[in-house]
């Protein structure tokens, strides 16, 4: 009876033990073909469905294994993924993210793989300078620029138009403009009706401080956003909020992008990207014919924070040559089209960016053609610092404007407090 | 005399079955909790990111995080945290279990429904709260109703944690509520009966049967709230991503940031540090139980 009991038990254990370890077991499905995965965080309107397609259909022996990922988890999972070699072979990642990922050695040298060519041609050569440089890390292209990322002023013009005013083109104009485009319709003293959308965040005010003549670190690598320029840079952005029919958009809200905003008419006015073309069609497109894009009004310069998406390969990529034909395919100016036909942003090279297509009207925005307004501002965009504090000098950042924007602080208070944690950081 | 072989295999053969059965469960727990444990002190000493060479620093994971000003904040956040839901959470349970607790109508159904918080993902909780208590939401509505000024809650410094907690009491206070109700039931109604007889009012009930009855279950309460409110994350990464300007970021929050750049080194170190806040903390309430 008791030996019974004993091989009963045995079996069980066994059995347990054997479902638990190969729950453990990892799956050998991506070493066995040439599957190529490929992370994708644009969303339902990805370009990179129709552009897969068309390369599997043009290399038959190649299959893509598609995989759709949430734009604000992507990064951690990305690195995570990565780091215990379960990561794609190719993927999209915001280029703000590159310092992060390339600094901990999750980026292979894109110039290793491809030999330094693209489509035929050397990579340096189908980029604007902005754009390549970019894509360098330490001496190492680590990622090739698929979109780019350029704040322009977007303003909903029906409403410029009625109020008598005209596209702002100065800070000073700017403010003005705001402050007589906003209304505050329930009185209590805050603009809520055709708003210029304020974000406490780096990007925007990045932008502001290179408008102003500053620049976020130095030649030497020492922080230098807590100059005048930096200071008189956050107090413009204040000044917006107070005196300027400005609207603090922030993360309470929910939507960083505004939509839920646009859509109710809090704002009337915001400064962002390219991106946010195919984001007002999707989302608020019953307000087609009433936004315009414009040049950002500057002060003493134009500037605009340099981004965009980048296609990276991994070094733990399993198919880097395959990863790097279908991200050459990509870059192709037919495939790269369909980020601005798809996703409504901005391709990046060169060659694409000279296509008719992006020069055209667009009935959404009464008929302007938009796209040059931010392909002028790419060619005064700068990319973030690439160094590996930036993570921290960006929470610093966002710190600081927050705090300035929910009057917790002066600009040069908060602007002192970021700079030393950032100077922390930067110093390993 | 000496145990012959034939004894031995006989006692062995009797604990053999429960060593095999309890083996499959001894093998998960020692590769999802004990392997990951230690792994984790380790890196703790370390400069390590998940990729490339593992440098031993000793304790200068530790040190460097305790000067850092973010961790700083972050614990007398979650300080904060703890202290109000430890208070108003335990205290809006009590005072619930004690009202279900008498003949009232509807009182299987109000039970039910305090409790249906609890059944919910804190995240789920934490995004419907989050559009409440956002300028133009529900709360601001009803403040201004009564003639009270609209308030960004979630985007004020001064009361985004406040916020946090209150979305976080609301969800759990149910549980405490359930608990309490179960251990008031087991209080004899003869020695309520005798306190009756001998003159004994309702507060002084509470205070000389009531309450000394509960001490067990207040100490469970207490000790799984605290743990509970020390670990504090999903509520923050949903409502307030930690800020603004850091007013809500947790020790966990802190720490799960930490992870996400890679930071191996310094999350584990910070992780540790937690843990033994929890056990120190622990066994203090355990100490003072087991005085009075």
């Amino acid at each position: 009876m008791k030996s019974r009991h004993l091989r009963i038990a045995i079996g069980v254990a066994v059995a347990l033990g054997s479902s638990a370890l190969a729950g453990c077991a990892p799956s050998t499905d991506a070493d066995a073909d040439d599957t190529v995965v490929v992370w994708d965080y644009y969303g339902q309107s990805t370009p990179l469905t129709e552009a897969i397609a068309r390369f599997e259909a043009a290399n038959p022996d190649i299959t893509v294994d598609h995989q759709g990922f949430d734009y604000d988890s992507m990064q951690e999972k990305f690195s995570v993924a990565v780091s215990s070699n379960t990561g794609p072979d190719l993927a999209t990642v915001d280029m703000t993210w590159l310092p992060d990922l390339a600094s901990k050695g999750l980026l292979a040298d894109i110039g290793d793989i491809s030999g330094g060519i693209l489509n035929g041609k050397p990579i340096e050569s189908q980029y604007s300078a902005g754009a390549y440089g970019a894509m360098r890390y330490d001496d190492h292209t680590i990622a090739a620029l698929y979109d780019f990322d350029a704040y322009a002023l977007f303003y909903r013009k029906d409403v410029l138009d009625a109020k008598g005013l005209t596209v702002p083109t100065t800070w000073d104009e700017l403010l003005a403009t705001s402050a007589a485009m906003a209304e505050d319709s329930d009185g209590d003293g805050k603009a809520d009706k055709y708003a210029l959308q304020l974000l406490p965040d780096s990007f925007h005010y990045v932008q502001l401080l290179l408008q102003n003549g500053g620049s976020v670190l130095d030649s030497s690598g020492g922080v230098a956003f807590d100059s005048d320029a930096g200071i008189g840079a956050l107090e413009f952005m204040n000044e917006l909020l107070t005196d300027g029919g400005g609207i603090y958009w922030g993360p309470s809200e929910g939507d960083s992008s505004g939509l839920p905003g646009v859509k109710d008419e809090r704002i009337g006015m915001f400064l962002n990207g390219p991106y946010m073309m195919g984001v007002l069609k999707d989302g608020a497109a019953a307000q087609s014919g009433e936004w315009a894009v414009a040049p950002a009004p500057y002060s003493k310069q134009p500037g605009s924070y340099l981004g965009g998406t980048g296609l990276v390969i991994p070094t733990t990529a399993k198919h880097g040559s395959a990863a790097w034909k279908l991200a050459e395919f990509l870059l192709q100016p037919e495939q790269q089209l369909l980020v601005y036909t798809e996703a409504g942003a901005a391709p990046a090279t060169e060659a694409a960016l000279a296509m008719p297509e992006l020069s055209a009207t667009d009935p959404y925005f009464g008929e302007q053609a938009p796209f040059p307004v931010f392909q002028d501002a790419m060619a005064t965009a700068t990319a973030f610092p690439y160094v590996p504090a930036w993570p921290a000098i960006d929470t610093a950042l966002t710190d600081a404007v927050t705090a300035v924007l929910i009057g917790q602080a002066s600009p040069a208070d908060a602007l002192k407090t970021a700079a030393t944690t950032a100077e922390t950081a930067l110093n390993g | 005399m000496a145990e012959t072989r034939l004894g031995r295999w006989r006692r062995t053969r009797r604990y053999l079955p429960g060593a095999v059965l309890l083996a499959p469960a001894l093998v998960v727990m020692t590769l999802m909790f004990f392997v990951p444990m230690i792994t984790s002190l380790i890196y703790s000493f370390g400069d390590y990111s998940g990729i490339g060479p593992f440098t031993w620093v000793g304790l200068d994971n530790y040190t460097e995080i305790l000067v850092d000003p973010r961790f700083q904040q972050a614990w007398a956040n979650t300080a904060v945290f703890a202290v109000i839901t430890m208070t108003v959470g335990p205290l809006l349970g009590l005072v619930t279990a004690l009202m279900l607790n008498n003949r009232i109508p509807g009182r299987t159904f109000f039970r039910a429904v305090f409790f249906v918080p609890v059944t919910a993902s804190l995240v789920v909780v934490s995004t419907l709260w989050k559009p409440l208590l956002n300028e133009r939401g529900l709360l601001n509505d009803v403040l201004q109703l009564i003639g009270l000024e609209r308030h960004d809650w979630l985007s004020d410094p001064s009361t985004a944690l406040v916020a946090v907690s209150a979305a976080s009491i609301w969800q759990g206070f149910g549980f405490e509520t359930v608990v309490f109700l179960a251990a008031l039931q087991t209080i004899p109604a003869d020695l309520m009966e005798s306190a009756r007889m001998d003159g004994a009012g309702p507060w002084q009930r509470f205070l000389a049967v009531t309450l000394p009855s509960l001490r067990p279950t207040l100490l469970f309460v207490f000790v799984v709230g605290m743990i509970g409110a020390f670990q504090a994350f999903d509520q923050v990464y949903v409502m307030t991503g930690g800020g603004p300007v850091g007013s809500t970021t947790t020790v966990v929050f802190y720490l799960v940031e930490r992870f996400r750049s890679l930071d191996l080194g310094h999350a584990s170190a910070a992780a540790y540090l937690l843990v033994a806040v929890l056990v120190v903390i622990s066994a203090i309430q355990f100490r003072i139980a087991r005085t009075r």
